[in-house]
């Protein structure tokens, strides 16, 4: 053990001496600890902007004056998503989809005010996220800082000498690994330091623990990587070239060819395409303001029927009303499909593009980071439902105020003259009809099962590099 | 004979058809200088890198203090200490700290005064000691790697080339501190193409040529080998 403590103490005296190293360590911790916090900033910053976004529309919304119904359906109403505590590391695709949607009738929004679609051109794909920092950067950082590990001392001769005077490669190795470990768990301790906050601000430790152990594994693996291609070259400049292109293909090239993959392997519609296949659908189900229109003719007889009645003005209930209910039952059921359909389509091409955390572990780690962060596919597809449900809810609350509570005549003659318009008009109170909103994220439980098969994927990666050790050692000793 | 330390019996060693050491028969005792000598090509490093264990023989027997090289290589390089051509320790840690750092390897822990009398008794300037390494003289640094297997009282030192590229005031120096040390109980094997020196230092010389030890030279009353013998030998060897 002392011989391997030693190796390792040498290590960092070696890189404080050196300055290089030192240096990208520094750079490497300080990236970090300033992207964690400028996004924690940046998230407290549109928590406060979203609750008070959430009550100045809820709001205004209550104080909207006497109106005709439906046009409450078309004012519509915000939601937003509060993100998950881990989000300040790991964004996930919230940076994508964004956590607000615009509630309104006939319709289902996608969620907006996402930080790329509000980035201008220029910074859309420059954002410095402490996720993208940690998979992406931090492996390039400890590719720098030791890339010489082993090289160094095959070049300088001093590894000839440790051999014939009897030490133990495997010790030698460990030392070296440890340090380079050391100096990657450095570049993770505000990510240690943000999961110690989630887990104050009611984060479930099991998953905060979790997360850090992700990353964990992943230093591992990295530092394994480098390790052993030091181990198993002769020069300083085969390594570092080695494991530059292995950082290119690892980092940049699979994860972007998974999603390609996945594009091509399992194809959706494009968003015209898909669009169009709606409208055709909805087009068949008739235009639930005109109570007139043919599609609604079996409604209107059964009805008539079910009261006993000739006429719709005969009803005690709006027909109108009724229509603008039953059309949006309709259209939702079909919006619904195809928001099933489509979200089915993403997770498939997700999936797709998961299986590459087997051919490369930066695929592992995001996989695992943004399901156990909640900040995955799945948690924004439950959002988007229960933002459908509550949308559903609201407009068809505000369709029966139009049946019960207005009356068919007035509604009927609203567009005469102003008179008849102010006559077509319901009670402010009736505007309470707004539930509250609050999105619970995945239990810990679900993230943590969630994410089981990509923490497979690491350990068989970290297992993979324990073999990939061995074999360095056998070529060194 | 004094206890054999170093044995090298019908060594052979094959690089796929070329056969580098053929038969090679030698015995180095205790407190003993040998020297190998041979022009390029001729199997000294080959030797050298056997009695190490970083070559495997065909067949024949290597031994180092009776111990096997292929069976009990870990235990031999525990006690040995081997000099490479050009020593190469830490540029960015001083002697002292260099010396503290492969002692630490090696499990072993000296005091700091145990470590300066070694220095002392390499002769390596006390100004050097805390300085960077990476500033020393190659003299300097075989100094500073002699002070090492001082302190970690090897028995037994393998030296590559010593004398190459140091001037002759090193040369003397180092001459006379391997002397030293061999009179002390240490027993030297170094491989050289450096006829005088090898003859001003050596107890023994082993001629060797083509991977065969052609000749054995050793001193009989004088202080050193006949230097114009050995060299007659080793041009002949040359020419042929």
């Amino acid at each position: 053990m002392s011989v391997i403590k030693q190796v390792t103490r040498d290590e960092w005296r070696f890189w404080h001496r050196t300055k290089l190293a030192a240096t990208i360590i520094i750079i490497g911790t300080l990236l970090t600890l300033i992207s964690a916090v400028v996004n924690t900033l940046e998230m407290q910053h549109a928590s406060h902007e979203r609750e008070h976004l959430q009550q100045s529309a809820q709001a205004q919304f209550l104080e909207q004056p006497d109106r005709h119904p439906h046009r409450m359906v078309h004012y519509g109403h915000y939601v937003f998503r509060t993100p998950s505590a881990l989000s300040i590391i790991e964004p996930g695709v919230d940076a994508f989809t964004g956590t607000s949607i615009f509630l309104e009738g006939h319709k289902q929004n996608t969620a907006m005010f996402s930080d790329q679609r509000q980035a201008s051109g220029m910074t859309r794909f420059s954002s410095l996220t402490p996720s993208f920092l940690l998979q992406v950067l931090v492996p390039l950082f400890i590719i720098l800082i030791g890339y010489a590990s082993v090289t160094r001392e095959k070049e300088a001769g001093t590894l000839n000498i440790m051999i014939t005077q009897g030490i133990n490669v495997w010790h030698l190795l460990l030392g070296k690994y440890f340090a380079l470990v050391s100096s990657g768990l450095l570049m993770l301790l505000p990510l240690i330091v943000a999961a110690i906050w989630a887990s104050i601000n009611g984060e479930s430790a099991w998953v905060t623990s979790s997360f850090v152990a992700g990353y964990i594994l992943y230093i591992l693996v990295w530092c394994g990587i480098v390790l052993a291609i030091s181990a198993i070259n002769q020069k300083n400049s085969a390594s570092f070239a080695i494991l530059v292109s292995l950082w290119i293909v690892l980092c940049i090239l699979l994860p972007r060819i998974g999603s390609s993959s996945a594009a091509a392997l399992a194809p959706s519609p494009s968003k015209l395409e898909a669009d169009f296949a709606v409208k055709e659908a909805l087009r068949k189900l008739g235009d639930g303001h005109n109570a007139a229109d043919p599609a609604f003719e079996q409604l209107k007889k059964n009805l008539l029927t079910k009261y006993n009645v000739d006429k719709v003005e005969d009803l005690p209930i709006n027909f109108r009303g009724t229509v603008a209910q039953f059309s949006e039952k309709k259209l939702t059921e079909i919006l619904n499909q195809f928001a099933e359909k489509r979200m089915q389509e993403e997770l498939e091409q997700a999936y797709i593009a998961r299986q590459f955390g087997w051919l490369t572990p930066t695929t592992a780690i995001r996989s695992f980071s943004m399901l156990i962060a909640g900040t995955s596919l799945e948690t924004h597809h439950r959002f988007l439902r229960e933002a459908e449900k509550l949308r559903f809810e609201f407009v068809q609350s505000l369709n029966k105020v139009h049946q019960d509570n207005l009356n068919y005549q007035a509604d009927a003659n609203r567009y005469k003259n102003a008179d008849t318009a102010k006559a077509a008009r319901v009670d402010a109170a009736n505007w309470q009809v707004l539930s509250e909103f609050t999105f619970e994220p995945d239990t810990a439980e679900t993230r943590l099962s969630r994410s089981l098969i990509y923490a497979i994927q690491l350990l068989f990666w970290v297992g993979l590099i324990a073999l990939f050790l061995r074999f360095a050692v056998r070529r060194i000793s | 004979m004094q206890k054999e330390m170093i044995v090298a019996s019908s060594l052979c060693v094959r690089f796929a058809e070329q056969t580098v050491l053929d038969d090679v028969n030698f015995k180095v005792g205790q407190g003993e200088v040998f020297a190998l000598l041979g022009g390029n090509g001729a199997g000294k490093s080959t030797t050298l890198k056997t009695f190490l264990g970083t070559i495997a023989p065909q067949s024949g027997t290597a031994t180092v203090m009776g111990m096997s090289v292929t069976k009990d290589i870990d235990l031999i390089r525990r006690k040995v200490a081997y000099l490479p051509e050009s020593v190469m320790l830490y540029g960015h840690l001083t002697g002292v700290e260099n010396i503290k750092y492969f002692l630490s390897l090696a499990d072993i822990e000296k005091s700091a005064p145990d470590i300066e009398q070694a220095l002392m008794r390499v002769a390596l300037q006390k100004s050097a000691w805390h300085r960077p390494m990476s500033n020393y003289s190659k003299g300097m640094r075989q100094k500073t790697a002699i002070a090492l297997a001082l302190l970690r009282e090897a028995p037994v030192l393998f030296l590559d080339e010593p004398t190459s590229g140091l001037d002759p005031n090193a040369i003397d120096e180092f001459n006379r501190l391997i002397t030293t040390l061999a009179a002390d109980g240490a027993t030297v094997f170094m491989v050289t193409h450096d006829v005088y020196g090898a003859c001003q230092v050596a107890h023994r010389i082993g001629l060797l040529d083509n991977g065969k030890i052609v000749g054995m030279f050793e001193r009989k009353d004088q202080a050193h080998i006949d230097t114009e013998e050995v060299h007659a030998a080793f041009s002949a060897r040359s020419q042929q």
